[in-house]
């Protein structure tokens, strides 16, 4: 029985880290830019691809982490620049065409990479024993690499300055501008921050499940679902919602029925919008 | 399935395909073709089959007079995926070497093809865009059950003779032998259907599960329509062949990670995890080996029949095994068996040769259909449905994936490909590093069931 929690618990906590890297960009975009980016899932494909096709360039798992960063950065960037920027104050115009966008970008990944699934490398190979469970280093390295992108963006976002300048944006547009914040550097940060958080994590899900063209599907909804319950807009909230969902998840799975694998999110983010719309956090970045 | 009455060519009140057609029988292509020829010929053919008073009978459609033979092929992503790729290159390829020839008796078959983007209302839309645009004298393809029992009815209504190679569901024979005559167009070239899939299973752990050192196995079979009559097989005759069943489960479609399952196999304590995969089989293999799960893992596992799979899970496949319709390197059938075309292997490189890969098995069975049409067309020297579906029925075949022929009206998969050890009968193979020491660097597909066809021996994982 103990070993069953024990079990429980540290796939849970993997599963978990994985689903924060997954939605902490998507909020970071809604909290700063009050838009949702539904081409958050094309970053991650672009994330796992951009892996996959560095790891067959021979550029090695450092090549490949650096695809996967970059790749959907500048994803992120072009977004904002050509697009984004032109209707950030019409948030169905942006859900409308960074829905177009994601579809087109999956489109292309089909026509380029072809339909079959790829393998995308791992940050690490093997298994290791921890109490009774065996883990792979390479879950192992994604909880790792989810908890110090999360500590590293919240040293970011609360001690420099353009940090700072992302908050007050999110605080108040219209203060932060009075403050002489520009607020399109500000958005254009998040945009490529988000990127690069979503390419991490599509490298991180493809290394586990390998990689589609429409890889960016599930963790689109999962995003919805873990913001939701966090509260739209909370960094934090988000980290403790990945975790609630994370926990459930794995905890239906094993203990209920693997068969209904996918379906506690959606049904948490159904019941946090009857009963608690806010979320946990509210939205305490947002104005 | 419901008709959406928004077809033209069903509402023939003379059982033609539609109504352009009501001097010929049941053929409506004259539409299309030059007036003056079209008459001639719907006249001719009116007064040989003597149906000018509505008898019934079916016109003759005598393939001199065509100006060429229209083929459409239906296939999920051809571009993009080397499954609906094989399917319409396979086609492409019996007709190009049939119009090499010099045509069927100087006439040329021209291929078509069309995306169903694995999808039921899709793969409907294109069949009907066939019908009534393109007039095809055969359809062939459809590799998802669910698109092919989608579709099952339009082929009825368009009396069209359709040869699936890709789906495996029995469900469309049933359709045929519970009503014959409308139905009757429809047959699976292959693979062998799905209860046959699960047969086949059972005849493999049969002869090899004692030389594998299988002797507790973990069924996994994914949930779509395909693996049910797969599961039925398994549950009734798996432990007949002396292997103990410790764990039987069909997981969720969704599902991604494997984690949950795998850990229960391991508590199960199972040899190995038998399993029948297509849509989630490339996670399950990648998980299998990147965990080095203290399971062996064999099957159906429709990704690894890829020839080019090896490269895209970077070796994830190692060791694993599964059956295929051939592969490039079994003879299956050798140039001195076949009635028309290559043989098993001599088809692989000529597909290689023609479009850089290796066909996978749907592409097999496409070519074997295409050609098995074309040896019928000839014989019957007639395109007509009736003579097509009569020939078809007394067709016996030998192609590269075996020798083709067709259950009939007693059976309960009518028109489904007869599995039989001289008839087509699937051969199991295991994908085996080029070098054990970096099995990423590359491997090879190598049969190890039947062992007339073997070419190598089974490896077990080396971390088990």
């Amino acid at each position: 029985m103990i070993e069953t929690i024990l079990q429980y618990v540290i796939q849970s906590t993997i599963r978990s880290g994985l689903y924060a890297l997954v939605a902490i960009g998507f909020t970071l975009i809604f909290g700063v830019g009050g838009v949702l980016n539904l081409a958050h899932g094309a970053s991650i494909v672009l994330g796992a691809y951009g892996a996959y096709f560095a790891a067959t360039q021979g550029l090695g798992i450092p090549g490949a982490v650096a695809a996967a960063v970059v790749i959907p950065a500048v994803f992120g960037a072009v977004m904002y620049l050509t697009i984004i920027r032109r209707f950030e104050h019409e948030p169905i115009m942006v859900m409308i065409l960074t829905l177009v966008v994601s579809v087109a970008i999956e489109q292309v990944v089909l026509k380029t990479f072809g339909a079959q699934p790829v393998a995308v490398p791992q940050f690490f190979s093997g298994n290791f024993s921890l109490g009774a469970t065996n883990v792979q280093a390479n879950q192992a390295a994604i909880f790792v690499l989810s908890w110090a992108l999360i500590i590293t963006l919240f040293l970011f976002i609360n001690y420099t300055k353009q940090g700072k300048a992302i908050l007050a944006t999110s605080m108040s547009a219209k203060g932060a501008s009075l403050m002489g914040i520009k607020s399109s550097r500000i958005n254009l940060t998040t945009w490529i921050i988000a990127g690069a958080l979503a390419g991490v994590a599509g490298m991180a899900l493809g290394s586990q499940l390998t990689a589609n063209y429409h890889l960016g599907r599930n963790p689109l909804v999962l995003s919805f679902s873990i913001v939701v319950l966090g509260g739209i807009g909370s960094i934090r909230g988000s980290v403790l919602g990945a975790y609630l969902i994370g926990f459930l998840e794995v905890g239906v799975v094993e203990f209920v029925s693997s068969d209904l694998t996918g379906i506690a999110p959606l049904v948490v983010l159904v019941l946090v919008l009857l009963v608690k719309p806010e979320g946990l956090y509210g939205r305490e970045l947002a104005e | 399935m419901v008709n959406d009455g928004n077809r033209d060519w069903s509402s023939s009140s003379n059982g033609n395909k539609n109504g352009k057609s009501e001097n010929v029988g049941n053929k409506r292509r004259f539409g299309r073709r030059p007036f003056i020829k079209a008459a001639g010929i719907g006249a001719a053919a009116t007064g040989l089959a003597g149906c000018l008073g509505g008898g019934g009978e079916e016109a003759a459609v005598p393939l001199a007079d065509r100006d060429e033979i229209r083929i459409g092929v239906l296939a999920p992503h051809p571009s993009e995926d080397p499954i609906g790729g094989s399917i319409a290159n396979g086609a492409k390829l019996a007709a190009k070497q049939i119009n090499d020839d010099g045509g069927l008796d100087g006439t040329e078959l021209n291929v078509m093809v069309k995306d169903t983007a694995e999808d039921p209302q899709t793969g409907r839309e294109r069949y009907g865009e066939f019908i009534r645009e393109e007039d095809v004298d055969l359809t062939t393809g459809v590799f998802t059950s669910e698109v092919l029992l989608a579709i099952l009815e339009d082929i009825a209504e368009a009396q069209t003779p359709h040869m699936t190679a890709g789906a495996a569901t029995p469900d469309a024979s049933a359709q045929v032998n519970e009503n014959y005559e409308q139905y009757k167009y429809h047959f699976r070239t292959g693979p062998i259907n799905a209860h046959h899939l699960g047969v086949n299973l059972v005849d493999f752990m049969d002869a090899k599960a004692s030389d594998l050192g299988w002797e507790t196995v973990a069924v996994l079979v994914e949930d779509f329509t395909w693996t049910e009559p797969v599961s039925a097989v398994l549950n009734e005759r798996l432990e007949d062949t002396g292997v103990d069943v410790v764990m039987n489960r069909r997981y969720s479609s969704g599902t991604s990670d494997f984690n949950p399952v795998y850990n229960d196999v391991e508590d199960s304590g199972a040899d190995a995890a038998f399993v029948a995969m297509a849509h989630t089989g490339s996670a399950a293999i990648t998980q299998w080996a990147q965990q080095q799960r203290p399971f062996e893992f064999g099957g159906i596992h429709v990704p690894m029949q890829l020839p080019a799979y090896y490269d895209l899970v970077k070796g994830a496949s190692a060791y694993g095994v599964t059956q295929n319709s051939a592969t490039p390197q079994s003879e299956v059938t050798t140039p001195d068996e076949v009635d028309r075309g290559d043989a098993t292997v001599p088809f692989a490189e000529n597909f290689m040769a023609e479009y850089d890969s290796y066909p996978v098995y749907t592409g097999y069975i496409a070519y074997d259909a295409v050609n098995q049409f074309a040896t019928v067309v000839e014989e019957q020297g007639d395109l007509g449905a009736d003579p097509v579906v009569t020939g078809l029925e007394e067709s016996s075949y030998t192609g590269t994936a075996g020798t083709i022929e067709y259950y009939g009206q007693d059976s309960d998969y009518t028109h489904d490909v007869v599995y039989a050890e001289d008839k087509v009968w699937p051969v199991f193979m295991q994908w085996q590093p080029e070098d054990p020491q970096n099995p990423q660097a590359g491997g090879t597909q190598e049969v190890i069931f039947p062992d007339n066809l073997a070419t190598a021996d089974y490896q077990t994982p080396p971390w088990i």
